[in-house]
Parts: C-alpha cells; structure tokens; sequence
C-alpha cells in the first residue's frame, strides 16, 4: 500500500461525518491497508462499534420465528412471551391438531343420536384440562428443571402458559361446538365444567404430583358424568344448573386454593 | 480469606423409603469444588438442592450468603446461579440459539437485543458459535452437553452448579471442557459431581466424597492422595488374600492395603484413595 488516510480523515469517517464518496474510498481502503486499520481502531469509540456490531449480528443471525411464535407475535404477544408459549408441549400444531380430530369424533357421535352429545359435553373439559397437564411440569416440561433453578418465577410461567392453552383450547371446542346438530344451551355447557375442573387439578396440583392431580380429576369427572347420569336417569345431568353451580364454585375455591398455596410450584415434588 | 459461598451443614433429604441425603456437610468458597462419588451416593440430590430445584428435609443450606428456603433469597440466589442438571431436557425442534435464548428468558432477560447478544456471548464461550442455528436433534451427545453448559453461563453467575458435566464426552472435548471450567472458576464459585477421578486431580481445589447419603471426606485433592501413602504397592503377583489387586498395563500388580511379599511401595494416586475411602478394603486397613 503506497499510501495511508490522513488522521483527520480517519476521524471524520469514524464520526460518520464524511461525504458518502470518500467514505466509501475510505470504506476500499481499509480494507487493504492493516496500517490504517490499526490507526483506526485506536481513534474508533469502542462501544457504538459493539452496538453496530451488535446491530448487524441481529439483523443478519437472529433465526427466523416458527409459526406459533409467527403467529403470537402477530397477535400482539410479546417475543419473549411467545418463545415462553412456543416451548409448550400443548401449544403445538401437533396438539391442536389432535384436539380438533377428538372433537370431530365427538360432533359425529352427536350426529349419529343416542348420547353422542353428551359424549361431547364430556370430552369437552377433558381437553384443556390435558393441555394445562402437559404444558407444565416435571415429565412433561424437558426444561422442567432449568426453569426452577431460574429466577423467573415458576408460577408465573404456569400462569402464561394455562392461560394460553386454555384459550387456544377453548377457541377450538367453541368452533366445533358450532357443527353439533342442536345449537342450543347444551352446546355450551361444557365451559364451566373446564375452567372448575381446571382450576381443582392446579391446586390439588399443590399438594401432590402435577400428573397425578390431573389424572385423579379426570377420572373423578368421568366417573362423576356417568354416575350422575345413571342416578338422575339423564345423561346431561352433570352438565344442568346445580352441577353448574358446583362448577363455578369449584373454581372458586381452585382459584383460591391455587394463590394460596403457590409456592409450592416453586421447587420440585416429584413428578 | 476466601469467602463461602456454599455451606452444607447435615442436609437430609428422603424420596419415599429412600434416604437420599443423610447429612452431608462441607463448605464451597470461588474455586472448582469436586463431589465424587457411587452411583446412589447423593451426589445429584445434592446439587439439586444446591441448585434451589429441591428443598430439603432437614439440616441448614446457605447459598450466596442466603436461605433457600426463603421465598425472596431464593429469588436473589436463582439469579446468580447457574446450572446444568445431570441429563438436561432440550425441546428437540429449538436450535441451539433458540434453546438457550429460552432460557435466558427464564432467567428474566426480556430485553430482545441484550438477551441476543448474551446468547451468542455464550454459545461462542463453549464453541459452539458455528451450529448455533441448527436444530438441537441434529447436534451429536457432546454438542449438547456443551448447549446444556453454555445455558448456564448466561448472565455470568456467581455459583455454577455442574452434575456430571464431563460424562459421556471423548477425551479431547473432556480436556477442552475442563479448560473452560478452569477459566470459569477463577471468578466464580463452581461446584460439580463426577465419577472420573481424573477431572478431581486435573481441576479441582477442593474435593467432597460422598456414599450413602453423608460426606466421607472433605478437603484438598493432595490431602485426599495422602491418605493412600504407604498403602499402595506394586508387586509382580497378585496376592491371594488381596481385596484389591489388579494387574496394570506394565504387567506388575497393584494392590492397596497390606503389602504383599516383595512388593514395592509406590506413590497412591487419588483414586487409589478414593477407593480406601469407599470401604474396599478390611476395616483395619482402611484409612483413618
């Protein structure tokens, strides 16, 4: 190289002061001239070429967004809320996708009379009630652990992610509640029976293994449907007012049970 | 003085009818703490605990300075500390970015450009900056183990909490690990478990020894070595009534305990020690 950028000239390309021409001279140069490149790294501000570095790194290497993470930021999600949701096991295609093949067996069945219907209020609850059961905790959860000894708090992470397979859940029984063949107050009367037998497992969730608690409500409901059904002499008898009531006040004391005792997600029971 | 960052003082911990823990006690100061051990010994229920992931039943545990059993120290000690569990989960269909970029949000780095550039900083820390955009599926056993070290290191904690960081890894990538985590523990607090004796000698300042459930011996891996001095032998046959005796790569026997006839006293090494300390040998042999 037969010659070097003055000092001045160095500078005022460092401060981005120079015409776009002789920065762009100066941009060739550098390139071939170490000399230079060493002047210029002593007179360059450390921290804004950290930024600019940093700037293009996460322009040119951040990974692109897969559809659930696509799809929530697209609704208004945070990103770091939707990578939390994208590692959920019940939030993925896959899971919805078999939510929406158990409910289309479940609106056949209706079609095709005798306690079709009541098969689908019954199966109706059981679905957010698996996806809360796989969407956190020790078995389900591959980070499960990393995630506890982290500081953001374990329940919190439940919270988002209950929240999130309960509406993604609920938005896909709704629609097919849509295709049951009398659209009257049956079709929904499963919505409270989710949210109370929701709300029961997370705090029996408290005091024994989250899989255990899950699976100890679900056998109670369909135990329960049947039951009452045989006893009242009506399949929808689980699913009429006092049941209702039942419901909403076992949410209730879920609800209370779960802000209560909620630390006890904190650390590790078992699984 | 170095400080204690760690300090275990006769935790117990039960699963069921299974003691786990039965009152281990030693303390941790900046620096590589080694916890060697069997399997069934407590060495993972130990990290747990000291990686606030298990509380235990009984017995005093001070992490950082503070009480994990106490909701809002718990909170200070998780977001200075690190930790890499024994066989850690990974969402298969994450890259390694995306993985540990979860993670750093776990740890409550909500902002995108920040949390970025840290999850670069350590996947780039434990080499792994050219496949940080593959799928974690594809990366071999090795890979992910260092994906599973380099999660831990977000953030730069204080305590790095390791269980078995260096299992199933070939020897060139265990050296290259052990380099790192030597770098790691100049600054730092850093204990781990293993079953190589080895990774105690090439590493650690301090070394634990835990079976069943309690600490057997806690002190300086040259202190654990003395221990064996003038107990272990070489001799050209092996000795009928030897309780640990095996024939070395040369062709001679070595034999811990009592000398057979002939045989020649030669420098214990740590796992000879090791060995005494785990009851191999008669009770009037064993080491004090």
């Amino acid at each position: 190289m037969s010659w070097h950028a003055e000092t001045a000239l160095l500078e005022a390309y460092v401060e981005s002061t120079l015409e776009r021409a002789a920065a762009f001279s100066i941009e060739a140069h550098l390139i071939g001239c170490a000399s230079c490149r060493e002047q210029i790294a002593v007179i360059a501000d450390r921290e804004r070429l950290a930024r600019v570095w940093s700037d293009v790194q996460e322009r040119v290497d951040t990974p692109r967004r897969g559809f659930v993470e696509t799809t929530l930021t697209y609704l208004g999600a945070p990103d770091h809320v939707a990578r939390l949701l994208a590692a959920t096991p019940s939030l993925t295609l896959s899971w919805l996708a078999g939510v929406a093949v158990s409910l289309a067996f479940a609106v056949a069945a209706a079609h095709a009379g005798g306690d079709g219907l009541v098969l689908f209020l019954a199966l109706a609850p059981l679905l957010p009630l698996a996806g809360v059961a796989a969407a956190f905790g020790p078995g389900v959860d591959p980070t499960y652990e990393i995630g506890l000894a982290s500081s953001m708090r374990s329940f919190e992470l439940l919270l988002i992610r209950a929240t999130a397979v309960l509406l993604s859940t609920t938005a896909v029984s709704a629609l097919a509640a849509t295709a049951l063949p009398q659209l009257g107050w049956r079709t929904a009367a499963w919505l409270v029976p989710a949210l109370g037998l929701t709300l029961v497992s997370l705090a029996l969730a408290t005091y024994v293994p989250p899989l255990r608690a899950f699976g100890a409500v679900a056998l109670c409901w369909i135990a329960a449907v049947l039951l009452l059904a045989a006893a009242a002499d009506d399949g929808f008898a689980a699913f009429r007012v006092p049941a209702q009531v039942g419901f909403v006040l076992g949410a209730f004391v879920g609800a209370f049970v779960v802000a209560r005792r909620r630390e006890m997600f904190e650390t590790e029971r078992g699984a | 003085m170095t400080s204690t960052t760690v300090e275990v003082r006769g935790v117990q911990k039960r699963f069921g009818r299974t003691n786990a823990l039965a009152g281990p006690s030693f303390d941790a100061a900046p620096g590589i703490t080694g916890l060697l051990g069997p399997n069934g010994a407590g060495k993972t229920t130990l990290l747990r605990l000291l990686a606030t992931v298990l509380a235990p039943d009984a017995g005093r545990l001070r992490l950082l300075g503070r009480d994990p059993s106490d909701t809002g120290d718990r909170l200070e000690i998780r977001r200075r500390l690190g930790y890499m569990p024994q066989e850690p989960g990974f969402h298969r269909n994450f890259t390694a970015f995306e993985f540990v970029d979860y993670v750093a949000i776990l740890k409550e780095m909500t902002d995108r450009r920040a949390r970025h550039d840290e999850v670069r900083r350590v996947l780039e820390l434990v080499d792994l900056g050219d496949v940080m955009h593959r799928r974690i599926k594809t990366l071999s056993g090795g890979m992910r183990r260092r994906v599973a070290l380099a999660q831990s290191l977000l953030a730069g904690p204080e305590l790095l909490v390791l269980d078995e960081p260096t299992a199933g890894l070939d020897p060139e990538l265990r050296l290259r690990f052990r380099e790192l985590l030597s770098e790691l523990a100049q600054r730092r607090t850093v204990v781990l478990s293993t079953h190589q004796t080895e990774d105690v000698a090439a590493l650690c300042q301090k070394v634990v020894v835990m079976d069943k459930g309690v600490t057997v011996f806690d002190g300086t891996p040259r202190e654990l070595i003395e221990l064996a001095r003038g107990r272990v032998w070489l001799a050209d046959d092996r000795a009928g009534d030897a309780r640990l005796s095996w024939r070395t790569g040369e062709g001679r026997h070595r034999h811990i305990g009592v000398a057979p006839a002939g045989a020649e006293l030669v420098e214990p090494t740590l796992e000879d020690s090791y060995l005494l300390l785990l009851g191999k040998l008669p009770a009037g042999e064993r080491a004090a």
